[in-house]
Formats: structure tokens, sequence, C-alpha cells
């Protein structure tokens, strides 16, 4: 009974701020400027430029997240490996760089990756020819892939350090090879940590504008981009709502991958 | 039958500078129920763990039927290990778990469907087969870690604790279907276990280790009745281990009083240890026995009572005995010589490290 | 030969490791030695410096904006541990059916996209009325991070076996005293993980604080990305720096422990191994909190010791909430007024007229005046957002060069809502080395902007106006024509232009162009002074010029006006004549270099300065040229919908 009670602030502030903000959101989407319900906004996604900048944005993020899970995979099976030290170690590794800004770490990669940039010169410095690298598609999924990766790889390791050694002893036991003990055994059980782990790194992914605009050069416009303009330049709220609105059938479909790959929160990134 | 199946050779290996396994040799004959004995930390794990493949011994070598196995990956070696806590795949279920190792091997399968079911009658769990790993209870766990490894036919089975996690009645029950399945199957088992209790129901031989060291190796009435030193008295069933001095053969004096023996070649006037079992001491009437004391403990077992009697001395004896003595009740210890096993003291302190624990 | 395989397998995973490694800190490592450079410019080394640090450390921007940071990340971190934690111990009491959808709801905020939960946070205050602050962005911080807490602390509370709680009860205690002496000690790891992630988290947030912050407020994220457009501060990587370097020697004292313990002889190693290992992870929350608390104790007491020195409150009920462009103005003259009138100035900065417009329009902060453009300030005027000045208050009015009320008389036609303040043109900055490599003729023309041999050497503008000025321009329209028929062939000519286009930029044009990034960029001419200097002291080899194309450009003009409901009007009008005063506006110019509508100041300037032709071209001679004009509502949507097809393309 008492207990029950504590729950009491956390739903107030659940209702008055998550949940009735996403009601505006909906209000919004379904009106237009008068206030009159309309489905245009929400509609305006099959428009050319919308459904084309909407494609772009699942690409370059499905795109980042498969290159997370790789890079993320083997990084966790080696932490799991280093065994009693990795904890302190990923907490250096992964949570330090979360202190610096996350904007600057994204123009240091500017930075690095301009015509005159660190790389180029070090490119140049060898006697090779400098690359164009800022300003495309690459760089903005470079720049996703840095800035998710932690997020991909902290909850494929906490499920796979979950792992005991003996159950993959057995699987080598019953003679499996080193790939069959992978495919068999170790894979299917981390599933709930990749999915977690895509949760984590696709969601953002898809609805970014910053990295795009540092560096994409603007010249790629993600769906991200065209919600912040209606909102921060066109003045069209109800259009960015909309879009939105859009936006959250995605959410809505990790949360159900979450609920059925996930369902005791083992892969939980913290 | 007597070829011998696994030879160990001259194993050594260190864990972070911390030597686990000193020079052990050991030979384990085809078909026969070996356990391995010893408190935890003693390397019978870790020798199990080299035979399994799961660790490479830092030196020596392990013979696997004449051929080295030694670097061999456990996926190629001809045998499979029952795990501490079953490790059974959580994400199958109970049939795919015992099929996992035959699919492995590419088996037609009819071939496997017909093993899932002779294994799960095997260990009494008919019609499981679909059930999730997380629906058994801990016993019936075990069986499906059995199952799973029997049906690859293995020539050894490695069991590491298997009954560890399991309730008094449950162990015994699965001593005796361990015993039945050894026998039915014909498959030589090493059965690593520090329940002593449990290596001399159900083994031919009992390996008893200690910090690396083989301490003694025989049949469970040998290491019962004959220890070889103190270490293995203690950890064997309960025994009062006493200093004596061998007077001369046959003859050892306890705390000032003379008891026959029938131990010899301990020189004279000998420093030694003598271990009685408390089954063996006789309670008897003042004046009648060897030793004089009084009965300072008294509880009822079940079975039998046990006692302690504590002479002048000081030491207290452990007695069992079905006769009835209160507590303050005077009494005499008398102990026939065929019960009073002689035993050399350790010479130095390096021997003491490795004789007798605490 | 297995052993070679082993130690191959080993060295191949420990490579592994360190490219990871490299990955993740090569950023961080540019931005310290960037803290050292002292040129501005992210790509030219101009030396070693420390004057960044000093910079650092005497900014009251930057010392307030990390306050408002750490105060807010503790803040949040804090009440979402309180209302966290007990929201998990009732959701651990609940029927399972309940705590699902608890659970579901809980998620939302983690999963939903940044920009969603930001946005939507924005509409619910402004629907309830409140506006936008310190405690906005406090009340999304906590939204955000309680998740973070209810999923650290969840898993801790079911490993607690409720059978202690209840022999405590059994023991006589009462329930309160007995969920804090044996519940929580369980569960304190979990709340002190979940507080350090959600201290991380609000630390490292932007997209949701640029959406919900108000007036006058800035934490980290938001002062950088103000900064984005005109390149950013080096003080702000001496500060990420010293962040850096506190946290990980932090991190490093709460992880240090002394050398691994020895498997004790009696132990099982592999038993051992996996106990440490368990043991390990169980500790690992602990470090954590020893950590988390020492880093936030020690962040927030520096920083609030620091802003209570730094900052000379000025009492009173004189208040001034100014709202400029970002870096718009020399913060000294700030200091000036703020001495001299005894009016306490909030500055507020924004980065685009369009991203000023809906927060004025809302009324969600009330600023007392801003600085908008031209065509803006037609935009306010149009919509009666505007009050008129009254001259009379503004005695230094006579300064301005009547040149320049004439022109702004294109949107305000009477003179009566603005004083200029910052005027200029746009035209093609170009590297003169850089063209003669690619054999291209200087640039006198906007069709230049359209020759294929400058492929990937053009930074556009990234405004909709600006860069159909430059097609309109050279197709010989008018920059503010609503002919659809002409917008589209505009349109059709950016497209033409895109794959030429290197990158759609704002302010950064100065900095990549300085950087010798591309050979053409379209820029404003205010920033010439400053790519002059910079040419100069970087003893660049190349020289970049600044040409105004002959189809004639967009004349801008930035002027001070005053808000419908601002508050305090009269205190807006002491602002706006002190910097019509000369030498307020010569210092104004100094710092942000883009011409002065200030005859005054302008005699006060060096004879080459007042000859410089990019600077101060001979408004007469812009034939061609014009002003922005407000087009409407329905006319920007069309602009609007046109570049997104072009951005998109």
């Amino acid at each position: 009974m008492s207990k029950k009670l504590l729950s009491g602030p956390y739903i107030l502030w659940m209702i008055g701020f998550t949940l009735i903000p996403l009601g505006l959101i909906f209000y919004y989407g379904m009106t237009d400027k008068t206030g009159a319900f309309t489905l245009a906004n929400v509609l305006s996604i099959a428009t050319a430029e919308h459904a084309k900048a909407l494609w772009l944005s699942l690409g370059i993020s499905l795109l980042s997240t498969c290159l997370c899970l790789l890079l993320a995979y083997p990084l966790a099976m080696i932490l799991r490996a280093k065994g009693v030290g990795a904890s302190g170690f990923i907490v250096f590794i992964f949570i330090l760089p979360m202190w610096m800004n996350f904007l600057l770490r994204t123009l240091a990669w500017q930075t690095l990756l301009e015509r005159s940039g660190v790389i180029n010169g070090i490119l140049t410095a060898l006697h090779l020819p400098p690359q164009n690298l800022i300003n495309t598609p690459g760089a903005i999924i470079l720049g996703m892939v840095y800035n998710f990766l932690p997020f991909m790889v902290l909850p494929i390791y906490n499920v796979l350090a979950k792992i005991d050694d003996n159950t993959i002893n057995a699987a080598k036991d019953l003679g499996a090879n080193a790939f069959q003990t992978f495919w068999h055994i170790l894979l299917p059980l981390s599933v709930p940590g990749i999915v977690s782990g895509i949760n984590m790194v696709f969601v953002p992914a898809l609805t970014t504008f910053v990295i795009s605009n540092l560096l994409g050069g603007s010249k790629i416009l993600l769906i991200g981009n065209v919600i912040e303009q209606e909102f921060t330049k066109g003045s069209n709220w109800n259009l960015g709502s909309g879009l939105s609105l859009v936006l959250m059938v995605f959410i809505l479909i990790s949360m159900a991958l979450i609920t059925k790959y996930d369902k005791n929160g083992e892969g939980n990134a913290f | 039958m007597n070829r011998s199946l696994i030879d160990l050779k001259h194993i050594t290996k260190s864990f972070d500078g911390t030597m686990v396994l000193d020079d052990l040799s050991l030979t384990v004959k085809e078909n026969s129920f070996v356990t391995l004995l010893g408190p935890s930390g003693c390397g019978k794990t870790t020798t199990l763990r080299i035979i399994g493949g799961f660790d490479m011994p830092d030196t020596g070598k392990v013979i696997f039927d004449g051929q080295d196995i030694t670097q061999l990956p456990p996926n190629k070696r001809q045998l499979n290990t029952v795990f501490q806590k079953y490790a059974l795949f959580t994400h199958m279920t109970i049939a795919e778990n015992i099929a996992f190792g035959l699919k492995i091997k590419n088996k037609p399968k009819t071939y496997i469907d017909d093993k899932i079911k002779y294994a799960l009658k095997l260990v009494n769990l008919d019609g499981y087969g679909d059930r999730s790993v997380d629906s058994l209870s801990g016993g019936q766990q075990q069986r499906i870690a059995i199952a799973r490894a029997i049906v690859n036919e293995p020539r050894l089975l490695l069991l590491d604790e298997p009954l560890g996690a399991l309730d008094l009645k449950l162990r015994q029950d699965m001593q005796y279907e361990l015993i039945r399945l050894k026998n039915e199957l014909g498959i030589t088992f090493i059965y690593v276990t520090h329940d002593q209790e449990e290596a001399l129901t159900m083994s031919d031989t009992i390996v008893v280790m200690n910090q690396g060291y083989i301490q003694q190796m025989g049949s469970p009435e040998s290491i019962y009745n004959e220890p070889e030193n103190a270490f293995v008295a203690d950890f064997i069933g309960d025994s009062n281990i006493v200093p004596g001095i061998m007077l001369q053969d046959e003859l050892v004096e306890i705390f000032g009083a003379r008891f026959i023996c029938v131990d010899k070649g301990f020189g004279t006037n000998k420093p030694v240890d003598v271990v009685i079992r408390p089954e063996d001491i006789d309670l008897v009437e003042p004046g009648t026995g060897t030793l004089s004391g009084v009965v300072t403990h008294l509880i009822f077992k079940g079975v039998h009572y046990e006692m302690e009697v504590t002479t002048p001395d000081g030491f207290e004896w452990l007695v069992h005995s079905t006769d009835l003595f209160p507590v303050g009740r005077k009494v005499d210890i008398h102990v026939d010589p065929f019960d009073i096993q002689i035993m050399n003291k350790p010479a130095s302190e390096d021997e003491e490290a490795i004789g007798v624990n605490e | 030969m297995k052993k070679r395989y082993g130690s191959l397998k080993q060295f191949f995973s420990d490579f592994y490791l360190v490219a990871v490694l490299i990955f993740l800190y090569v950023p961080i490592l540019t931005m310290m030695v960037l803290s050292f450079n002292t040129s501005k410019s992210r790509t030219q080394w101009g030396g070693f410096t420390l004057r960044w640090y000093q910079q650092m450390l005497s900014d009251p921007g930057i010392s307030s904006a990390l306050y408002n940071t750490l105060l807010i990340a503790f803040l949040s971190a804090l009440i979402a541990c309180i209302i966290g934690t007990a929201a998990s111990i009732a959701i651990s009491s609940m029927k399972p059916v309940s705590a699902t959808i608890v659970l579901g709801i809980t998620n939302i905020p983690m999963l939903n996209a940044d920009i969603v939960t930001g946005i939507s946070l924005m509409l619910a205050f402004l629907a309830f009325g409140i506006s936008l602050g310190f405690k906005t962005i406090l009340i999304s911080h906590i939204t955000f991070n309680i998740p973070y807490v209810i999923l650290s602390v969840m898993p801790k509370l079911k490993q607690t076996s409720k059978s202690t709680y209840e022999a405590a009860l059994d023991l006589g205690a009462h329930p309160l005293y007995a969920f804090f002496k044996v519940v929580f000690p369980d569960i304190l790891p979990g709340v002190l993980s979940g507080f350090l992630l959600a201290f991380t988290m609000s630390l490292d947030d932007f997209i949701i604080t640029h959406f919900t912050r108000g007036a006058g407020i800035n934490t980290l994220s938001t002062l950088i990305y103000s900064q984005v457009r005109r390149g950013i501060q080096p003080s702000m990587y001496a500060l990420s720096t010293v962040i850096f370097l506190v946290v990980l020697t932090l991190l490093a004292i709460s992880n240090y422990r002394p050398a691994p313990q020895k498997v004790r002889p009696g132990v099982d190693p592999a038993a051992a191994q996996t106990a440490a290992a368990r043991e390990g992870k169980g500790r690992m929350p602990e470090k954590l909190q020893k950590g988390a608390m020492a880093i936030a104790a020690v962040l927030i007491v520096a920083a609030v010791g620091w802003v209570s020195v730094m900052k000379f409150l000025v009492t009173g009920s004189d208040e001034l909430y100014v709202y400029n462009w970002g870096e718009y103005i020399d913060e000294e003259v700030i200091e000036l007024f703020e001495e001299e009138t005894g009016i306490h100035v909030t500055y507020d900065m924004f980065e685009t007229n369009e991203e000023m417009y809906p927060i004025i329009e809302a009324g969600a902060v009330c600023y007392d005046v801003v600085c908008p453009s031209d065509y803006m300030i037609q935009k306010m005027v149009e919509n009666d957002l505007l009050a008129e000045i009254d001259l009379k208050n503004i005695p230094n009015i006579s300064q301005i060069d009547p040149t320049y009320l004439e022109m702004s008389r294109a949107f305000d036609p009477q003179n009566r809502f603005s004083v200029p303040y910052c005027w200029g043109t746009v035209g093609i900055l170009y590297n003169t080395r850089r063209l003669e490599e690619l054999g291209v003729e200087a640039p006198d023309s906007w069709s230049d902007l359209w020759d294929p041999a400058l492929s990937g050497e053009i930074l556009m503008q990234d405004s909709v106006r600006d860069a159909f000025m430059v097609a309109l321009k050279d197709l010989g329209y008018s920059m503010n024509t609503t002919d659809v028929d002409e917008l589209q062939q505009a349109k059709e000519r950016l497209i033409q232009q895109k794959p030429l286009v290197q990158a759609y930029v704002i302010d950064q044009v100065r900095d990549k162009m300085i950087g010798g990034e591309a050979a053409v960029g379209v820029i404003y001419s205010g920033e010439m002074l400053y790519i002059q200097e910079e040419v100069e002291a970087l003893k660049l080899d190349y020289d970049l010029e600044y040409v105004i194309p002959k189809e004639g450009t967009n004349l801008w003009l930035d002027s001070w006006v005053i808000p419908a409901n601002a508050a305090n009007k009269e205190n807006a009008e002491k602002w706006i004549d002190f910097l019509c005063r000369p030498e307020i506006a010569l210092r104004n110019f100094e710092y942000i270099t883009y011409p002065t509508p200030n005859k005054g100041a302008f005699e006060l300037l060096d004879e080459d300065l007042q000859a410089n032709k990019a600077l101060f071209p001979d408004i007469d001679s812009l034939e061609g040229s014009e002003v922005y004009r407000y087009l409407g509502d329905e006319d920007d949507g069309v602009y609007n919908a046109l570049w997104k097809e072009v951005k998109s393309r």
C-alpha cells in the first residue's frame, strides 16, 4: 500500500513531462496553423523531398548501425576475454569521452577530416594524394559510428559477460569449433544485447541533425534536419510535429523489438 | 579391459605464478570409475580441465589411448564433460541441447531423434524434449547435462562435481543413477568431488589430492582403512590422529599407554602419527582397557552414538559406538591391533605443507 | 604451433583494442592540441599559447555556462535518483501487468528521438505557459534521466532478497528504518551508478537543451552550438581539456586498486577467477560511486566558487533582456553599459532570424531589445510584434549616416521601429592561389559559381534567401521576387550548382576559407577585416580577395528593434542610444568588424580602413543591389519548399 504511493511522483512526472508533451506533438501534427484537423502534415512524408530525406536517413543510420555492430561485437568479445579488469577499463574508454562535449567531439572530427585537416596532412606528408573526406555521406556515417559506438558495445558486453565460461566450454566439448560455438551459442545468447544496442544506435542515428550539419556540410538533408528546420527556421511547427509522428513509428517498432527479445532487460547498456 | 585410457605424464600447471599442479602423473584404466577427491584448491578441477582440453598444461603430456592429445582442442577430443553448474544452453529446448553435439557432427536426423529418445529414457526424463531448460529442477537439469554428454558416445566422461548443487536426497539418488549409467554404457568415468562419501560410494579408484599433489591413490577400502598420511586420514571419514612413539615393531606408545599394533619397520623409539577411526575404539569398563578417560560429550546419531572421551592429557577422542555411555562416566579405551594405523611424521615443514591441511 | 596461434590471436585482439582506443580518443587529442593553438583556425597551427586558458578563466559567458551545466547535471541526476529509486521500489511490488506498462512508458524518453523529446517538451512548456529558462532545462533533464536511474536500480532491487527486509521487520524495525538500514545499502550501488549515468547524460546532452532553454541561459552545449557558426572559441577547447583531465584523474584515482590479489593457496584457481570476476563486476558500481561522488563534488564546488567570484551581481530591479546574434558585440561594451547605467543586462544569442522569430512571437521569453535583419524587421512590423521607438530618447541617432536610414525605409518606411546597427554586402571570397592552380579567372560575376572547373571548391550560404539571392541575381531577377516561374528557374539553377558545391555553411565560410578548404565562398563583407588579419598572422601563402559581383548583391542591414511586449522599454532605448555613441560603435566595429552605419565611428577610423572598398563600398556604385523584403508567410513557404527540394537533391 505505502509502496504503491512511492510511484506517485514518478507517474505524475511521466504524465506531465512525457505523455502530455507527446500528446501535444500529436495534436500539432494532426492540425494545421488554424487548428483545424488535417492529415497533411503526416502525409507530407510522401512528398519527394521528405521521402528522400527519410530514405537517406534510414539508409545512413542502418549502415551506421551495422558498422557499429560489426565493430562492437569483436570488441565486446575481447573485453569479455579480458575478464576481471575489463569493467573498470570499459568505464574509462567509453564513458570518459562523453564528458567532453558531444558537439566538440564532432567538431574535432571536422578538423581531422577537412581537406587541409589532420588526416590529409598526414597523407600529404606520406606523398599520398589527399582525399575528399568531409561533407560526404561517409563522414556522416563516421560521425554516427563514433558517437554511438559505446551504446552498442556496452549492452553486448553486458550480455556476453554474463555467459558462463562453461557454457562455451560445453559447446567445444560437444565438438563445436570456434565458429560453431560462436554461431550456435554466443550469438543467440547475446541477442538481447544486440537488439538493445541496435535500438540505442539506430534511433539516435535516424533522428540526428547535428552530425549531418557538422560533417555533411548541410549538403545532405536527413529527416532530422528537415524537422529541425521546420521548428527553428521554417517556423512550421505543425509540419515538424507531423514528421516527428512519422519518426515515432520507428521508435514504436524498436520498443516492440525490445519487448520481444529482451524481456528481462538483460541487454541494458548500463 | 585393463588397458590404460588416460595417461597424465608429469603435468605442471600454474595460474598467475601460483603452482596448482606439480609434476602430476596419473593413469586411468579403461572402463573404470575414477574419482579425484580433495578440498577445493587441491587441483582436481584443473586436472579435469586439462584432460578435457580447457586448460593447457605448462609442461607434461596428456596421452589418450596411446595418442598424445596435449595440444588437441576440446572439440577434437573423444570425451565429454558434465559441468558443475550443468552449463546447459538456455536458448535451446531440452531436445536441442541433447542434439547439439550430434548436429555438429552432421548425424542424420532420424539418428539424432532416436538418440534423444534413448538418452531421455536413460536419464528417466521421457517426454521432456520440448521443454525449456528453465522449467527444469536442478536434478533434472543435471540429468539433461549427462544425457547431452553421453549421446555422443564418448569413451571417457568427465564429471566436475556434478551433484554439488543438489540436496542430500537427490544427491544420493543420482549417485545410484550414475553407477547404473556407467555399468549400462561401459564408459570410463573421471569424477571430481570434494565429498568423500560420494567418492567412497561410487568409485573403483579414488585419487586423493591436496595442493597439487596426489596424496594417495587406491580402492575406496584401502583409502579408508589404510590412509598413508594424516591428510588422507583426516580427509576421508572422521579419525583420531594422535602423536605416538613407535617403541619397536608392533608396539606403539600413545600418551604413555602402550598399544599393540600390526605395523613394522618404523625403527625404535621413533615419533609417529597414529590414526584410529572413531568406530574402531571400544569403550570398556574402567580398568579393563589401555587408556582411561571420561565421557565429556554425547550425541545420538541414529545408527550410533557419537561421544567424546577426554583422557588426562587433555586429548578428546572421537568415538562412535552403539553402546551408550552418559556424560561424566569414567571409561577405558581399547583398540584392536589391526585397527591402529601408524604413519611417519612429516620430516620437514615442506612435507608438512603437503601433508596436513590446517 | 598452437602457442603461436594463441599469441597471434592475442596480438590481433590487442591490436584491435588499441585501434578502437585511437578511434575514440583521436578527436579528443585533437581538441587538446587545438587548445594550445595561437590561431583560432582549426586547421592552421599558429604556435603554442596559453592564452585560451586565460580567456576561459576570465570569460563570464563560459563560467556561467559551466556553472549551469554542472548545476543542471547535478540537480537533475539527484532528483532523478530520488524519484527513480522510489518508483523502482513501487514498480517491483506492482502486479506484472502494471509494472510492464509503467516500464514501457519509462522507456519512452530513452528510446524516443532526442529531437522529438526536446520538441514535445518545448511545446508542453509553451502550452502550460511555463517560460523557458533554467527550470525548463532542469525538468527536461530530469525527465530523460529518470529512466537511467530506474534501469540501474531495478536489477539491484531484484537481487535483494525480500526476506532480509522482512527479517528486519521481524526484529522490530520500523518499515522506514528497515528500508534505509537493510534494503537501501543493497541497492545503493545501483542508485549511484544511476546517478553517474544521469550526470553524464545530462552533461552530454545538446538537442533537448537546445529546444527547452530560454533567455540568458546557456549550458556548455548550447554555448558551443552558438559558436559553431562563427567558429568555436578556442577557450572552449581549453575548458574541455581541463574537464577531461580532471575527470580522467578522478576516475584513475577511484579506479586505483592494489595489485591483483594472488590466488590463495587452497582455492581452485578457476573458481577463484570466476569468483573474482563476479566480485569485480559487483564491485564496479562501488568504484563508480566513489568516482561519481568525487567528480560531482569537486566540479560543483569548483564551479560554484568560480562563479561566485566571477559574478559581481548587480542588484536592483533595473533589468534589460537583450537578444542578439552570436558574437555580435564586444562584451566589454555590455559591462560598460551596466557600469554606467546600473542596469543589469541579460544577454542572449540567436543564430538565425528564423530561429529568433518564433521565440519573440510566442512571447515565451520577454526580450527588451532585439537585433534582427531587414526583412525580418518588416515581418515583425507587419505582425505587430514591435513597439515604436521613441527617437527623442535616442539623441545619438544623429550619428547614424542618413544613407542607412534611407536604406531602412525599404522595410521600415517611416524609420519608426528600427535603428541601424551593422550593414554590409554579400560577395564572393576567393583564394587567389587555388584559382591559379585550377586555371580559373578571378570571379566577378555570380555566374562564375557555376563554373564546372570549381567542382567541390564552392562554399554556398546555407540559408534560403541568401542561396536564392545568388541564383536570382545570376538570372537577372530581383532577389525579392515572388514570381513562381522565376523562382522555379532559380531552383533549377541551384540544383544544377549543387554537385559543384562542397558544403552549405553559414559563418563557417570564414574559417574554411582561411584554412584553404575551398577556392570560392559566398560571404558577408563584415568578415573581411578578420580574414585579412588572419591571413597575415598565419603567414599564409595565399591571398583571399573579396568581390561584389557585377550583377549586384544583397545590401543588408541589422537594426535594433524593441518587441511590443518588452517590459523595460526605457532601458532598451538607453541601450540603443548607448550603442549609437561613436566611440562605442567604434569599439564594436573593431570587435565584430562588420561595417558600421555610424558616421561618427567611421570618421574615427584609420584612412586605410575608410578606403577599404570591400568593407565600405560606395553604395551608389552598387547597381542592381537590393535590400531583402519580407514576402509574407505564403511566399516564404514557397521559398522554403523550393529550398528543401534543392537540399534533398
